[in-house]
């Protein structure tokens, strides 16, 4: 892994960034509305470019990124989609825990879907057979596969192909964010595990480094959807004239703008060491509560902004604020989240180790 | 599960009602009346409109344009259209209170829905500053068509494409970028512009609107016209995808070379200006009911899947959870004391008054076929009697109360909306992606929730008349002034008229 060298790094941000401006802005809508032939089509773009297989080596036909290489990605991605960026992080989050011989198994362009299933409540594991249902899981709906990520007393990771007898993915129709990860309601009835489990060796290990992932690139789509709407509504406040003056002039609207600015220059920036293959645990939850409520904000305030105009579909800026609140709610609700720093927090001080799973921070 | 604040009665909650004067017909406000009306709101909202919430928001999501009629019809049985039309007319004969308290209860089910009924009720608001004038036309019209089931609504429209906060304050209004004009010819007004965000637009029969008579002047010719929907020359350009509160279509309205008749000329040319600060001042108290209602539905949805759901078992155990319920009832408690505040006195201090003058309550007493016999009929629609409408405004209100009223309108409205937003986004966290069903409904009060720090002026405007009212003690010119330049035929103003030479 992290055998790109930092011209074929800068080089495919580059790319994802005029991937994100070229073809998601212009199609924001289309994807929004659900279009799935649109999130096809985007697809196969972003899969051309390799962020679809970011983190795997040569060997599985990775790029071979670094962590904070494809979270840059995925920021840039999320000023064109939201939901597309969550799409290539759910994918990169998946791959990355599959074992080689499933890797090899899966075809190229496939996307995958991690789903973070926070109890055993949800799914029960009995005789080989897993039964359960897991409600709202984003970018499960059409995918090519599921790696569900357990966590609880036995932390694990078992990953599905899309088609495997038993389960049922039903669309989640009421999904109001990032809705170009389609979401699903997923049925497992006696799925049979043999076929289904990855033998990844430590899947403690690999579900808590996955949903490290996932918070860490929940935490750049929140800065990429932020982003979006800073350009937005600065843009905006210089067109709009009220009162003889363009709003800007207005300390109303400066002060939203400044209050966004803020959030943006002083936001959580995770590691910075290109070479990095894992993510703290705590840094990643702490990231992902700070930047998904400083989206949330900021979004809020941009439609603000736009007064009645930012209140309809056609200039999409309330598209950013819908998807800002799924981030603050994905992979768990950040009250949630910040429970679970807590458990971090207090390990570090005692034995080292979370209460939750044992895994060292 | 119902919000122990809102289980409370009104007498309970707000004495002042108790003491206070009824804004029409001059005794005491019958607290027993509003009660009823609200138990009447609680009724069909729970049995009409909750229901129905989430069906008709995904269907508005795909068609902005789809609209139901049977619930404007339910709604009508229950007397939602006519609680503000003066009992003269026909109607309740409430005011700004009667408004907010059937607000509140209908967007504790579903404020899209509720919108309808509040817009209808914005649209009649202007009329209601026309006086006596007005109760034997369209309001009665509206009454009559409630009765037979076959309801009439109405709109108001003020905003304009390039113009949206600044036709809501009337310093922005005199360098507001207005597009509209409503040009004199003989026999009345030619009506040329466009209308943006028109909630009930494409559906309403009746809208109040308000044009400048002068381009060049807008704030001083600011004119209020009541629309026939059916006129030639008038056309539904587009319905809006909105975020939220969709079941209410939001409508684009063209106007190429409308003609509307003096005699719809509601007030007096050139009072547009004053009419919107009073109607503003009358709408915001609503609209921070509408905020309270969205914050108390989604309070009590979340309440109740704490209390009933499997997937939430154990989190009300959790002090985070315990603490984040406390802080929503503190929040809903403030918003509806704010806006009960304000609307109470509003109807008080600052139109009572005028509606409940013995002159006014005289009229009320002929009967209506009296009222409706050409000599009264024309004598009613005169300049003379409307000069008498502004005076009689004058004798029986202030500006400076106006004013106060406008700001604690504004207050309530204000701090309502950021309510809405803090308590539907609190719970929509609490529950998180996987609650199903609730999810779906918190998420849909959130989207809700927003549009109420937008309209009717953003927070931001709503707080500088704060300032302007309250902080700095301005006195806003919110009166239509005493003397009027009264327009020649061919079109140049000349003399003027002492409004005080009127009488009621």
């Amino acid at each position: 892994m992290t055998g790109a060298t930092t011209t074929e790094r800068a080089e495919l941000l580059e790319m994802t960034r005029d991937v994100a401006r070229r073809e998601l802005l212009p199609r924001a809508a289309a994807l929004d509305a659900g279009e799935g032939a649109v999130l096809a089509d985007c697809w196969r773009q972003l899969v051309e470019i390799g962020l679809d297989r970011a983190l795997l080596s040569e060997e599985h036909e990775g790029s071979e990124l670094g962590i904070p290489d494809l979270l840059a990605a995925i920021e840039e991605l999320a000023v064109g989609d939201g939901g597309v960026a969550m799409c290539v992080l759910l994918c990169n989050a998946a791959l990355a825990t599959l074992a080689p011989g499933q890797l090899a198994a899966s075809f190229a362009g496939a996307r995958w879907a991690l789903v973070p299933v926070r109890s055993g409540a949800e799914v029960t594991i009995t005789h080989g057979k897993l039964d359960g249902r897991v409600t709202s899981a984003l970018g499960a709906h059409s995918a090519d596969g599921l790696v569900l990520a357990i966590e609880g007393d036995q932390p694990t990771t078992i990953g599905i192909v899309a088609g495997t007898p038993g389960l049922e993915p039903e669309r989640d129709e009421a999904q109001m964010g990032l809705r170009a990860a389609p979401a699903a309601s997923i049925v497992l009835a006696g799925v049979t595990a043999p076929s289904a489990i990855a033998a990844t060796g430590d899947g403690a290990r690999d579900a808590t480094a996955a949903l490290a992932l996932l918070r860490a690139g929940t935490a750049a789509i929140a800065r990429g959807i932020a982003r979006r709407a800073y350009e937005m509504a600065f843009e905006y406040a210089q067109a709009r004239r009220q009162g003889g003056a363009a709003i800007i002039e207005h300390d109303a609207v400066s002060d939203m703008l400044a209050a966004m600015a803020v959030r943006l220059r002083c936001g959580p920036r995770l590691a910075t060491d290109s070479s990095q293959i894992a993510i703290g645990a705590a840094q990643a939850l702490a990231a992902k509560v700070a930047a998904t409520d400083a989206a949330v904000a900021s979004t809020t305030d941009a439609v603000q902004i736009f007064g009645g105009t930012g209140y309809m579909r056609e200039t999409g800026i309330e598209k950013l604020m819908r998807d800002a609140k799924y981030c603050q709610l994905f992979p768990e609700p950040n009250w949630v989240a910040e429970d679970e720093l807590m458990g971090w927090e207090r390990a570090d001080r005692n034995d080292g180790s979370c209460r939750r799973c044992g895994f060292e921070r | 599960m119902t919000s122990i604040t809102a289980e409370r009665s009104l007498r309970e909650q707000f004495p002042r009602l108790v003491a206070g004067r009824s804004p029409i017909g001059g005794g005491r406000l019958d607290v027993r009346e509003l009660e009823r009306l609200r138990a009447r709101a609680r009724r069909f909202a729970d049995e009409q409109v909750r229901p129905r919430a989430l069906e008709i928001d995904l269907r508005t999501g795909e068609d902005p344009s789809w609209f139901d009629w049977d619930l404007v019809r339910a709604g009508g049985e229950q007397g939602m259209l006519s609680f503000l039309i003066p009992k003269p007319a026909g109607g309740t004969g409430g005011l700004a209170t009667q408004a907010a308290v059937v607000m509140e209860e209908l967007c504790a089910a579903c404020p899209g829905i509720a919108l309808i009924f509040g817009a209808h009720a914005l649209g009649v608001s202007p009329l209601l500053l026309g006086g006596p004038s007005q109760w034997d036309g369209v309001l009665a019209e509206l009454v009559g068509s409630e009765r037979t089931g076959e309801p009439l609504l109405m709109a108001c429209a003020i905003t304009e494409p390039e113009a949206g906060t600044d036709v809501e304050d009337p310093d922005l209004l005199a360098r507001a970028r207005i597009t509209s004009h409503a040009r004199r010819v003989p026999g009345g007004f030619r009506l040329s512009g466009t209308k943006r965000f028109i909630s009930n637009g494409s559906v309403a029969r009746w809208i109040t609107l308000l044009m400048p008579t002068d381009p060049r002047r807008p704030a001083e010719t600011w004119t209020c016209f009541l629309l026939d929907a059916r006129s030639e020359g008038f056309a539904v350009s587009r319905v809006e995808h909105k975020m939220g509160q969709r079941a209410c279509p939001a409508a684009e309205l063209t106007f190429d070379e409308v003609f509307v008749p003096a005699e719809r000329v509601v007030g007096r040319e050139g009072d547009g200006a004053a009419a919107t600060m009073i109607v503003l001042a009358c709408s915001r108290p609503p609209v921070g009911a509408i905020a309270t209602g969205i914050a108390r539905g989604a309070y009590e949805r979340l309440l109740a899947w704490l209390q009933e759901d499997r997937a939430a078992r154990g989190l009300l155990e959790r002090q985070h959870v315990q603490l984040a319920l406390a802080g929503m009832e503190e929040e809903i408690h403030l918003a509806r004391q704010m806006y009960m505040d304000a609307a109470t006195e509003l109807d008080h201090t600052a139109l009572g008054g005028v509606m409940s003058h013995p002159a006014v309550r005289a009229l009320g007493h002929v009967p209506a076929s009296v009222r409706r016999r050409p000599p009264v009929r024309n004598w009613l629609a005169s300049d003379r009697a409307r000069d008498a409408t502004v005076a009689l405004l004058h004798r029986t209100t202030s500006e400076r109360a106006v004013t106060r009223s406008l700001a604690l309108s504004s207050m309530a409205k204000a701090r309502g909306g950021d309510v809405a937003m803090r308590v539907t986004g609190a719970a929509l966290e609490l529950v998180g992606l996987r609650s199903g069903l609730v999810r779906a409904e918190l998420e849909k009060l959130w989207r809700d929730a927003k549009l109420t720090q937008i309209y009717e002026g953003t927070n931001q405007l709503n707080r500088t008349e704060v300032y302007r009212g309250l902080c700095h003690g301005e006195t806003i010119h919110c009166l239509p002034p005493m003397q009027r330049f009264r327009p020649n035929g061919d079109g140049t103003h000349h003399a003027a008229v002492d409004a005080e030479g009127g009488g009621a």
